[in-house]
């Protein structure tokens, strides 16, 4: 019915392709509908700087000059020419660690994804311009981006900017982050049929009844995902073993070429007078053959397995939704020797019945403080909305996620940190979550999360304290743009 | 968070004595909030709400650090009730029947209301009938009926029509409701009086326009239920003089559902949030008017859709509802203003009497 996902990712990466060499080629233009010019200057003034969560400044200002911050501090001068914006409070835009915004609906519930599936290849940067409007009024101007969000293997993930009108190049902000995998979610009624709904007017089929399973289909989840790793790892390592061998192989060649070199005349006159030989005998010449001659094979090419070994190695961090404790116990305990993996739990509904491995084992855990009626999926039937302070409590790190459900849930992204907070959490590590320990977790802290120098220019003008009622959102800076005022409908 | 400063005696007069709570602040009926506040409990009422000044002579105090308020009115509830008792699959007119009957104040998605700061939920009927009977207005602690003929609900959408079973059509509907009302009996009559307020059960749009066509005609008072953008047609609905119970808002919900509150409030609708638990999660309630207060509507119009606009909508105004004096003594100490979403529940009086407390949650 939809279009499957390698004809979308065909299409889409060759329009990447184009408009990101089109971008490099002429920096100063080629913005479809970008309503500022990059080169814009900009001037900011806050009465309290957030620089990071516990760093606050009072009447401090912000240079952002071509998408980054290029000054921080108190008692800046204006740029010659600089646009000049103040608010009573600025910080870190949000980072949604587990949304849908910004991809293609049909890439978001395609079912036949594997490890090597890459979310920024279903990018659409076309859609949802209301959407996206009302998120970056929300002060969420990233999201972290799956395609197959309900298939068990999900793909690589992609951080996103959210603001309508940029280039796709910018509009990545990350085309690699984090492997995404899922594990239990069955429904309430297993037997009962697929059902279908409308997602950004494209039917799809509903997560909760395409997971009818049993006990057995959960343990063969967990199975599924610590095979795939290993399969990574050991693709990985006849990688390694591969390089090594060539290595060996091509100091071999060296050696006997050397060796070869050296008895070059009498080695000539041997072949010379073997090939004579041969031919008063009439017999076919043969060159002779060296055992160096067999260059070492490299592994098969595997494009999941390549993204899988990256896995393996703790390059790219794995993001697996679960949340029952059957389900996250026997994860834990399946992935424990492997010791370079970053794990990330997404969900996490009975995860405090693991806090004490997932608090030794480092892993966060990424929360969606779901208003959970009557009639969900069962695995949620432990969601409880204090289980994001409770975590914290025990050590956990915990994030806040929209739940990669619906393109227009991150939206209401602070809403879920502010009711994680009404139900014991701290405001203070809320806004962490949401800025610095998302970007941290997903490895781009090096260009957002925090409003200090060199990084991407991500900023909230607000007019009163974040996550609050009066903390409304006045400007919002993205890609060092200023792409949401007050004028903006 | 709070404490409770037991003077000496209060053993011997322990039931009879007044309660007064000082709280840094209080949410008043009309969304004012009122500081230095003091609320005095007596016999289960409250005798007196004002600003300063000291606790009464010979009453137990209690000192909260956050603020208080009446506690929450959730419309248009399913909680508290065997979900089969709502609906009747066979019969499409039960203009007698009345929710107070299946009530079972034991169910625990009730004490999930009171654990959210509610403390009156207008229990109704299912919108799968013409005729559902009337909605009972049940207290989230205690068990006590403030209300047992709230509203008498008629179904003017799709659904509250099957296809199995007469009447199949809008305009067959009409006609039976015609007929109904001619010579009403009972609910009916009541409803045709105007002593009983009606719940227009709708979806669309066009229902909306017919609810409204059929109240004019047979002058029914009440409110429209379950239309996400009735607001768009908040002059009409103004005109009408009907309320609007609005369907639960929640997380992703579209920005022209919430404008169209917006509309409501800016045309001087009373309007208050249907909540639908356990269908959908009691914390949904005070997120609708979060999302609403975002989305820009005053501070004090969210406050009165979750109190006292909703009270008067189940027709409860007189007992409750408000944090005022001769009320019913439901209220909520928060930890912050309850329109934050940060702030959280801390404790929840109900007639007077503790009913729930957040420590060592």
């Amino acid at each position: 019915m939809t279009p499957s996902l390698p004809g979308l990712v065909l299409g889409l990466s060759a329009s990447i392709l184009s408009s990101a060499c089109a971008t490099a080629a002429s920096p100063a233009k080629a913005r479809p509908g970008g309503e500022q010019p990059a080169t814009e200057v900009l001037f900011v003034r806050a009465e309290r700087l957030i620089v990071r969560p516990g760093v606050e400044l009072e009447g401090a200002q912000v240079v952002v000059r071509d998408g980054r911050i290029a000054a921080v501090g108190k008692d800046l001068a204006v740029p010659e020419g600089a646009r000049e914006l103040a608010a009573p409070y600025v910080c870190a835009a949000y980072l949604d660690p587990w949304g849908a915004l910004g991809l293609a609906a049909d890439a978001r519930v395609d079912s036949a994804t594997t490890a090597g599936t890459r979310a920024a290849d279903g990018v659409d940067t076309y859609g949802n311009k209301e959407l996206r409007l009302e998120t970056l009024r929300a002060g969420v101007t990233c999201v972290r981006v799956q395609a197959g969000a309900s298939a068990r293997v999900s793909g690589l993930g992609a951080v996103l900017r959210v603001a309508p009108g940029l280039s796709p190049a910018e509009a990545i902000l990350a085309a690699e982050s984090a492997l995404a995998m899922s594990v239990g979610l069955s429904a309430n009624a297993p037997n009962q049929g697929p059902s279908f709904d409308f997602v950004d007017g494209q039917l799809v089929q509903r997560e909760s009844s395409a997971r009818g399973m049993d006990l057995f289909d959960r343990v063969g989840d967990i199975d599924r995902v610590v095979t795939a790793i290993e399969g990574g790892r050991s693709y990985l390592q006849s990688k390694i073993e591969h390089k090594h061998e060539l290595a060996e192989w091509q100091k071999k060649i060296t050696e006997k070429e050397t060796e070869l070199d050296k008895e070059f005349k009498k080695a000539k006159k041997d072949r010379e007078k073997e090939e004579k030989d041969a031919k008063e005998k009439g017999k076919k010449f043969e060159e002779k053959k060296y055992k160096e001659d067999k260059r070492p094979q490299p592994p098969r090419y595997d494009e999941d397995n390549e993204v899988l070994g990256r896995v393996a190695n703790g390059e790219l961090p794995l993001v697996v939704q679960v949340h029952r404790t059957a389900e996250l116990r026997g994860l834990l305990a399946a992935t424990a020797k492997h010791d370079r993996l970053r794990l990330l739990v997404a969900g996490g509904s009975e995860a405090m019945n693991c806090s004490a491995t997932l608090v030794e084992r480092g892993v966060p855990v990424i929360v969606m403080p779901a208003l959970v009626g009557e009639g969900a999926v069962d695995e949620l039937d432990g969601a409880d909305l204090t289980l994001a302070a409770r975590l914290a409590k025990a050590g956990v790190e915990v994030l806040i996620g929209s739940g990669g459900g619906s393109a227009a849930a991150s939206r209401d992204l602070p809403l879920l940190a502010q009711i994680a907070v009404g139900n014991g959490w701290t405001r203070e590590a809320a806004f962490a979550a949401l800025t610095v320990g998302a970007a941290r977790a997903l490895d781009v802290e090096r260009s957002i999360g925090t409003v200090e120098r060199g990084k991407s220019a991500e900023l909230l003008l607000l007019e009163g304290e974040p996550l609050t009622n009066a903390g409304r959102v006045k400007y919002v800076i993205s890609a060092g743009r200023v792409v949401l005022t007050p004028e903006t409908k | 968070m709070f404490t409770i400063l037991i003077a000496s005696g209060l053993l011997a007069a322990a039931p009879e004595r007044p309660l007064a709570i000082h709280a840094d602040k209080a949410r008043l009926a009309d969304g004012k909030v009122l500081e230095d506040a003091w609320v005095v409990i007596e016999d289960g009422k409250i005798s007196s709400v004002r600003s300063g000044g000291e606790a009464p002579e010979d009453s137990a105090v209690l000192r909260h650090t956050g603020w208080i308020s009446s506690g929450l009115v959730a419309l248009h509830a399913y909680a508290g009730t065997p979900r089969a008792e709502l609906r009747d699959t066979t019969r499409t007119m039960l203009p007698e029947a009345r929710i107070a009957w299946a009530l079972d104040p034991a169910r625990p998605e009730v004490a999930d209301c009171l654990r959210e700061g509610i403390t009156s939920l207008l229990v109704t009927p299912a919108r799968q009938s013409l005729v559902g009977g009337a909605g009972a207005v049940l207290k989230t602690a205690g068990g006590t009926i403030v209300s047992r003929e709230a509203q008498l609900s008629l179904g003017f959408a799709a659904m509250s029509y099957v296809s199995n079973r007469y009447p199949t059509s809008f305009q067959a509907g009409l006609a039976e409701l015609e007929r109904l009302l001619e010579k009403p009996s009972g609910l009916l009559e009541k409803a045709k009086e105007g002593e009983l307020p009606v719940l227009f059960e709708v979806s669309e749009r066009s229902d909306v326009m017919r609810a409204l066509a059929f109240a004019k005609q047979q002058e029914l008072r009440g409110a429209l239920s379950g239309a996400e953008w009735t607001g768009e047609l908040a002059k009409s609905v103004k005109e009408s003089g009907l309320s609007v119970v609005l369907p639960p808002i929640g997380l992703g919900e579209e920005r022209r559902a919430l404008r169209a509150v917006l509309s409501l409030a800016q045309e001087g609708v009373p309007f208050g949030f249907g909540l639908d638990a356990p269908l959908s999660h009691p914390a949904s309630l005070r997120l609708a008017a979060a999302l609403c207060v975002r989305e820009g509507l005053a501070a004090d119009q969210a406050w009165r859709a979750l109190s006292s606009e909703a009270a008067r909508i189940a027709g409860v105004e007189a007992q409750l509802g408000a944090l005022a004096e001769g009320q019913q003594a439901d209220v909520v100490l928060w930890s912050g203003d309850p329109l934050e979403l940060t702030s959280s529940v801390q404790a929840v009086y109900v007639d007077g009497r503790r009913a729930y407390t957040a420590e060592g949650r």
